[in-house]
């Protein structure tokens, strides 16, 4: 464009490497090239029903096309909120051309379910993603670090790869016995499913000894399955995996077989959501409960022999809140235990915000970093810290670790985050929980 | 000579009103400028009615049956009313049927005059309309559809993409008409399904400014269109047609992705809206009644009586009173008999 009257020569538009920091998090990503992406032209050509039609073809995929733009979906996208996203701008990218399949947005929905609750139409993401992804595994265009998670879950069973004879080494620690049914096979009450991150994961395991703690001090008889438990695999049928989630199922539902109990109790939501949703589909029944309900009910009789003496706030766990409306048992321990204070968050209950490791989010660290300006988890934490709470209490084994590393990244040390069965189990002792 | 309730106009309205009155037992003139009766779904060859998409002649022809059915009912076709006074009775109509005419004393009139559909010839509003065979109206595409082929005019060739534009010539102040008409979202929703049920491969854009799809022709017409006949939606109006390789490019802004758009269609089908007819016109500035800004006839007492006018003794109906879609004229129609015929039993 000519300046006083001279023609200038033209500038530099992109560099081949730029790295931007997030003022929040203060995260580096990548945007190379990235302003050569405004030289393209921004004129839609064309519009088209076959992106649609290729996704409706596939089961649970037809609802996409049914979005006519309202846009609830967008402010309460967890997603949207730290990128460009929600399911709104899904449906109008892929009117306009886009590639799903082939996108990288396919890998960013946690499968929270905040739009369903809220979309008119009821488009389902939650059924058109993992449907859609399930092609895109099979076409192997897939992120590195999920397609390592199903290869692990495939061979060891659990999705941090590690022994399955190790999964009952957490009960050494726990001070109680803790049946292992293939050694001691007589009917029992409750089956407890300890699911990967309670049976492997450090911070879990002390979750799960709270966990056998308590259960022992209200005479629950129960058991686990030890070395037999293989994880029910159902973020890795949401990131796409239904072929490994059901061949997971079959295996369970032999181990299942060899024991007489009367209910299943996981710590788990999502392993909870794939016993309480998806397992009747196919057949299976059981009863199966959150740790929460099962705890809930017994509180009166645990004989607390401390106080905690804190304020708490509670994040409410999308697959047990949102996916499966229980939204009070946990709420009930909490203010069970003397001594607590429970403070809300503002996003709370049905309108929870994601902690970011639901549908295949838990494995998708790395590929996040470049396309988020900063993690689910710690815009959840920020949140936490701003009621002034003294211990964000969770109720889901992938919570604890997520918001750990968030608490630190973001500079929220002084929050706390707790499962609220270990909770329950310092108030029950007597111990102070900030030593 | 029988004071009679006449009924000027023989389309959806006028016949509902005319049958209503009939019913009551009222005599009944019902005059019409054509030289049958069905109003604009005739007269315009629809193929079919929104919402339920039934042959517009099946369904008027039911409703012409029923109404000559009476014995008190008179039809005077190719008649126009051309003169009125109230030196007898309270009305009385010089009324031309072909070069003939006659006097008709009425103790009450209901106008059912109608609408007329918006010339898309006007400024602000240039899509080409009579440059390009192949941008056409909703009505022009209603006959295609009665004919049951869908076609493009600049060559006869079968359409595979096709677009509508809405809120043509409503909606706009500088046209001067600032309504809504109410129910092109509807027809051109209905149109579009229709199309697609004819031309399965073709890909069917509806350009809008925003959907409006009241009560329950939302899922009856709107959501149906889109989830089970695969209708694209795009909200962003298209402000230009030009002529590129033989076919037309629609240009416009996307608003929700806010980015230009430039789309190549073979068909381009305005949906434009309604707009007082001459009959509505010239039959108001006859009887004195009151009009709108627009032409349309005022109804005095709105809006819980949606068909009164200005005048005592005269009613105005449906698409006379502006935009209406087929249960309004029903229902209008039904009150203003019960008005009309009240009048009558007032002078007896």
């Amino acid at each position: 464009m000519p300046v006083g009257g001279n023609k200038q020569a033209a500038g530099v538009t992109e560099l081949a490497e730029a790295i931007v920091t997030s003022p929040l998090s203060g995260r580096e990503w990548d945007v190379s090239g990235g302003s050569s992406r405004m030289l393209h032209s921004r004129v839609l050509t064309d519009y088209s029903a076959s992106g649609f039609a290729k996704i409706a073809a596939l089961e649970g995929g037809n609802s996409l096309e049914y979005c006519f733009g309202c846009g609830k979906c967008v402010p309460v996208c967890p997603v949207d909120l730290v990128s460009e996203y929600g399911p709104r701008k899904i449906h109008r990218a892929v009117q306009t051309g886009l590639d799903l399949f082939k996108s990288d947005e396919l890998w960013k929905c946690t499968t929270c379910g905040n739009c369903l609750r809220v979309c008119p139409k009821e488009v389902n993401m939650i059924e058109v993603m993992p449907a859609v992804r399930e092609v895109a595994m099979v076409e192997g265009t897939i992120p590195d670090e999920l397609q390592q998670i199903m290869e692990k879950t495939f061979r060891y069973g659990n999705a941090l790869g590690e022994n399955p004879r190790r999964r009952p080494a957490w009960t050494k620690g726990a001070g109680v016995d803790v049946r292992v049914l293939a050694s001691d096979p007589s009917p029992v009450d409750v089956l407890f499913y300890v699911e990967d991150y309670w049976s492997f994961h450090p911070r879990g395991q002390q979750a799960a000894q709270a966990f056998a703690r308590i259960m022992t001090s209200l005479n629950v008889d129960f058991a686990i399955l030890g070395a037999e438990e293989k994880t029910l695999g159902d973020s890795q049928r949401l990131a796409g995996e239904k072929g490994l989630f059901e061949a997971l199922m079959e295996e369970v539902i032999d181990v299942l077989a060899k024991y007489q109990f009367n209910r299943i109790v996981t710590p788990d939501p999502h392993g909870f959501n794939a016993l309480k949703k998806v397992y009747p589909k196919y057949g299976h029944t059981f009863e199966a409960l959150h740790y929460s309900q099962l705890l809930a009910p017994l509180l009166e009789q645990i004989d607390f022999q401390g106080s905690l003496e804190a304020t708490v706030t509670f994040h409410d766990p999308c697959y047990l809140g949102r996916h499966n409306g229980e939204y009070e048992a946990p709420r009930k321990i909490i203010e069970a235990i003397p001594g607590v204070k429970l403070l809300e968050m503002g996003r709370c209950r049905e309108n929870s915000y994601c902690c970011g490791g639901g549908g295949g989010g838990m494995w998708l660290d790395g590929f996040n970093a470049n396309h988020l300006s900063e993690r689910l988890s710690e815009r959840r934490v920020r949140e936490a810290a701003a009621t002034g709470a003294d211990i964000l209490a969770v109720a889901c084994p992938y919570e604890v670790s997520r918001f750990e590393d968030a608490a630190k990244s973001t500079g929220n040390e002084g929050l706390r985050v707790m499962d609220i069965a270990e909770m329950v189990d310092i108030a029950m002792r007597g111990e102070d929980w900030r030593s | 000579m029988e004071e009679r309730l006449v009924v000027i106009g023989g389309g959806p309205a006028g016949i509902s009103a005319a049958i209503a009155a009939a019913e009551l037992g009222a005599p009944v003139t019902v005059i019409e400028k054509n030289a049958y009766l069905g109003g604009r779904p005739i007269e315009e060859n629809y193929a079919s009615l929104t919402p339920y998409l039934e042959s517009a002649e099946e369904v008027m022809g039911r409703l012409i049956a029923q109404l000559t059915s009476f014995e008190n009912v008179d039809v005077l076709t190719s008649s126009k009313v051309v003169g009125a006074s109230r030196d007898h009775a309270p009305f009385e109509l010089d009324v031309l049927t072909g070069s003939a005419t006659s006097k008709v004393e009425a103790a009450s009139v209901i106008i059912a005059t109608g609408f007329t559909h918006f010339d898309p010839g006007r400024e602000t509003q240039l899509y080409g309309y009579y440059e390009f065979p192949d941008v056409i109206a909703l009505q022009d595409l209603e006959a295609m559809l009665k004919e049951g082929k869908v076609t493009r005019p600049s060559n006869g060739e079968t359409p595979q993409r096709i677009c509508f534009v809405q809120c043509v010539g409503s909606r706009d102040r500088q046209i001067g008409n600032e309504y809504c008409s109410k129910v092109c979202c509807g027809v051109a929703s209905k149109e579009a399904t229709e199309i697609k049920l004819l031309i399965p491969s073709a890909e069917v854009f509806i350009f809008y400014i925003d959907m409006r799809m009241y009560g329950y022709w939302e899922n009856q017409i709107y959501w149906p269109a889109q989830e089970k006949h695969h209708v694209q939606y795009v909200k962003g109006i298209i402000t230009e047609v030009l002529p590129k390789d033989g076919k037309l490019l629609v240009r416009g802004e996307d608003t929700t992705m806010g980015r230009p758009m430039e789309v190549l269609m073979d068909l381009v089908v305005l949906s434009v809206g309604m707009e007082a007819s001459p009959g509505t016109r010239q039959m108001a500035a006859l009887l004195g009644v009151k009009q709108n800004k627009y032409g349309f006839i005022e109804a005095a007492n709105s809006p819980l009586d949606t068909v009164s006018t200005s005048v005592p003794g005269v009613y105005a109906v449906g698409a006379a009173l502006g935009p209406s879609d087929l249960e309004d004229c029903a229902s209008s129609g039904g009150l203003a008999a019960a008005k009309a015929v009240r009048d009558l039993h007032a002078l007896a």
